[in-house]
């Protein structure tokens, strides 16, 4: 090796090595984190916990926060170029209605973003889908209603059917059918993204308590709040009280007697791991996840629950949790409408 | 699917098309009487949604519903005036100021729930319900069609009081004169323009009250954006009725009925997609559409403003 070669090697080493230093200083360059929310933060439930969820981690990371919530379900192009232009190193698009603008942004302002409901989106560097479900504590909501119910039957009300819901939906229902396969699930969808419609989510949740549910598992955003003031006002057709177990959020603090539980969403893990992807270079070359393994999903403790009960569902979680029981997810609305037709038909007791 | 059929279901499924169809027949109602004068009230979707937050602020401040129906019509009543100032006074575009006037209410309701109620979600209880004597003691029906808050009788009535008033009296004939031929209205020495203010504010008094009705009885609560467009259909309609409060009556009661189908036919397990299922509410307005409404006649100067001695 003559003296011009090895010149060259130093040289070609020299190259790679600032290169390799310029793209480590890029992905650990992460300043600011922003969210955007289709409705305000205090909802006890999908925009309040994503948005306290990314304001968590800012402060984990000593990170600047930049939220903008409550921008409706319309266009959020203007709002997403103006996070992008406030210095945003990450924006996470909070709303699957989100997924097209936030992408196209991204792209036009050099800035990661992470997006719900569209897993085939993942682009390395640029886009990270984090579609969650929270399945594993849905599926134990779905013991607890087996073991609460009093008039043998449940059922599920929805506001829409985006994939997340879905998987739960169907959790719970398989749930409810491991604990006590003679149990019914009703289920019934209120209108075509119906998530404000608190007096659909009323109308339904009082036809299906007449139907003979009581215990009623409900995901409706704004519409679960009508969802409640049925529950609330109505009566099982026993006579006896009607249960509900909400979801993402935890409603305690507004809760007049009737809140069995919820599966509760902790998003501060998944925040987290994108920070660290953006840091290691690694964003947006795989999904993310909730899990009752690292408590990013739970099922809420409430003071109506029985310790029996609690104990048992409890028993049912640890089997998850060591693998011992495996809870598919379910996506699809068309697979999840066949399994509740059939566990509907499931003969009474 | 037969251990489904119980009473209390099919009771639970017709009192939900009842509480569906009462806004729905309020606001459509209201919409029939500025059409009738001319105005092409599109804001009638942001006149209900003030409705409801006022309606239920009162209910809930006062715990009288009441109370809150009357808060609810004269907060409808205000937002009309607004159309009153715009279109008919300074004659601007009704179609434009309608949509001005939705989007508007939809920022300030929610606004004002953030403030007020977005940490707590107050609720309230079930409202006071009459029932109409014999007629409430019918199987199924009873419950379902006679056991109701006093402002859906009122509602019902209201259809027979304004059919009465559009075929026999000088405010009908005021009315229809303003929608079909304002200037012969003006000859005759009758203000147009008070004419079609007392229309609109009429139409933002009742829209209001349907409102209230959909966040008082039909949700217990009010949420923002919660009307979902219901003031559309109830211009929908208004269209279809072609100035017959009872056609009004009907749509409402086919509306209210599909929806309450929809959910009968999810709950039954019936396995077609549940969007099919959801989608018959909407089909099922425009079949009639398409069968009843291609003879509708919408008066001439409908959505357009009057000036004096312009042809």
């Amino acid at each position: 090796m003559n003296t011009r070669t090895l010149k060259r090697l130093a040289q070609v080493s020299l190259l790679a090595l600032a290169m390799g230093t310029t793209t480590l200083a890029q992905a650990a360059d992460v300043k600011s984190i922003a969210i955007l929310t289709p409705e305000d933060p205090t909802d006890y439930g999908w925009n309040q916990q994503g948005h306290d969820a990314a304001k968590a981690v800012a402060e984990k990371f000593g990170i600047e926060f930049i939220p903008a919530t409550g921008l409706g379900y319309g266009d959020v192009h203007p709002q997403l170029r103006e996070v992008a232009d406030d210095g945003a190193s990450l924006i996470i698009a909070h709303a699957s209605g989100y997924n097209t603008a936030a992408p196209e942004v991204g792209a036009e302002k050099g800035v990661p973003v992470a997006i719900v409901d569209r897993p085939d989106a993942n682009k390395a560097g640029a886009i990270a889908d984090y579609t969650l479900s929270g399945h594993e504590g849905a599926y134990l909501a779905g013991v607890l209603a087996a073991k609460t119910t009093q008039t043998k039957s449940v059922a599920i009300v929805v506001s829409g059917e985006p994939p997340s819901w879905n998987s739960q939906s169907a959790a719970f229902a398989q749930g409810v059918k491991a604990a006590d396969g003679s149990i019914k699930v009703l289920y019934a969808v209120i209108g075509p993204a119906a998530y404000s419609d608190a007096a659909g989510g009323n109308r339904v949740t009082a036809s299906v308590i007449g139907a003979g549910a009581d215990v009623i598992f409900g995901q409706g955003d704004g519409a679960t709040f009508g969802m409640l003031q049925a529950v609330e006002t109505g009566k099982s057709t026993a006579g006896g009280k009607v249960w509900f177990i909400d979801v993402i959020g935890d409603k305690t603090a507004i809760d007049k007697g009737h809140l069995l539980s919820s599966v509760v969403w902790n998003l501060v893990p998944v925040y987290s791991a994108m920070v660290e992807d953006l840091k290691a270079d690694t964003f947006g070359t795989k999904g993310y996840s909730i899990q009752l393994a690292d408590d990013s999903v739970q099922l809420l403790k409430t003071t109506h629950i029985p310790d029996g009960v609690w104990g048992e569902v409890s028993a049912v979680r640890e089997q998850i949790v060591k693998g011992e029981m495996k809870i598919e997810p379910i996506w699809e609305a068309d697979k999840v409408r066949a399994l509740m037709t059939s566990v509907t038909d499931a003969p009474a007791q | 699917m037969d251990s489904l059929l119980t009473e209390a279901f099919l009771t639970s499924l017709l009192f939900g098309a009842v509480t569906a169809g009462v806004p729905l027949l309020l606001a459509g109602l209201g919409e029939q009487v500025s059409e009738k004068a001319g105005v092409l009230n599109i804001g009638i979707e942001g006149m209900m949604l003030f409705g409801a937050y006022a309606g239920f602020v009162a209910a809930y401040c006062s715990g009288s519903f009441a109370l809150g129906f009357v808060a609810g019509g004269i907060g409808g009543a205000l937002v009309a005036a607004l159309v009153v100032l715009l279109c008919i006074r300074y004659g601007l575009n009704q179609i434009v100021i309608g949509i001005a006037v939705t989007l508007g209410m939809e920022g300030l309701t929610a606004l004002l729930h953030y403030f007020q109620f977005s940490r707590t979600y107050p609720r309230l209880d079930l409202a006071p319900a009459w029932a109409l004597p014999l007629l409430s003691d019918i199987p199924v029906l009873g419950r379902a069609l006679f056991t109701h808050n006093p402002i859906v009788y009122l509602a019902v009535l209201l259809v027979i009081a304004l059919g009465w008033l559009f075929r026999a009296t000088y405010i009908g004939l005021n009315l229809e004169a303003a929608g079909n031929k304002p200037a012969a209205l003006d000859a005759a020495g009758v203000s147009v323009v008070k004419t079609r203010a007392f229309a609109v504010l009429a139409t933002g008094f009742l829209s209001g009250i349907g409102g209230a009705y959909m966040a008082n009885i039909g949700a217990g609560l009010f949420v923002p954006f919660m009307t979902g467009g219901a003031g559309f259909i109830g211009i929908v309609l208004a269209m279809l009725a072609r100035g017959r409060p009872v056609w009004v009556l009907l749509g409402a009661a086919l509306f209210g009925i599909s929806l309450a189908m929809t959910t009968a036919l999810q709950v039954a397990g019936i396995n077609i997609p549940t969007d099919v299922v959801q989608m018959l509410p909407f089909a099922m307005v425009m079949l009639v559409l398409v069968i009843f409404a291609r003879h509708s006649v919408l008066p001439p100067a409908l959505g357009l403003p009057y000036v004096r001695g312009e042809r």
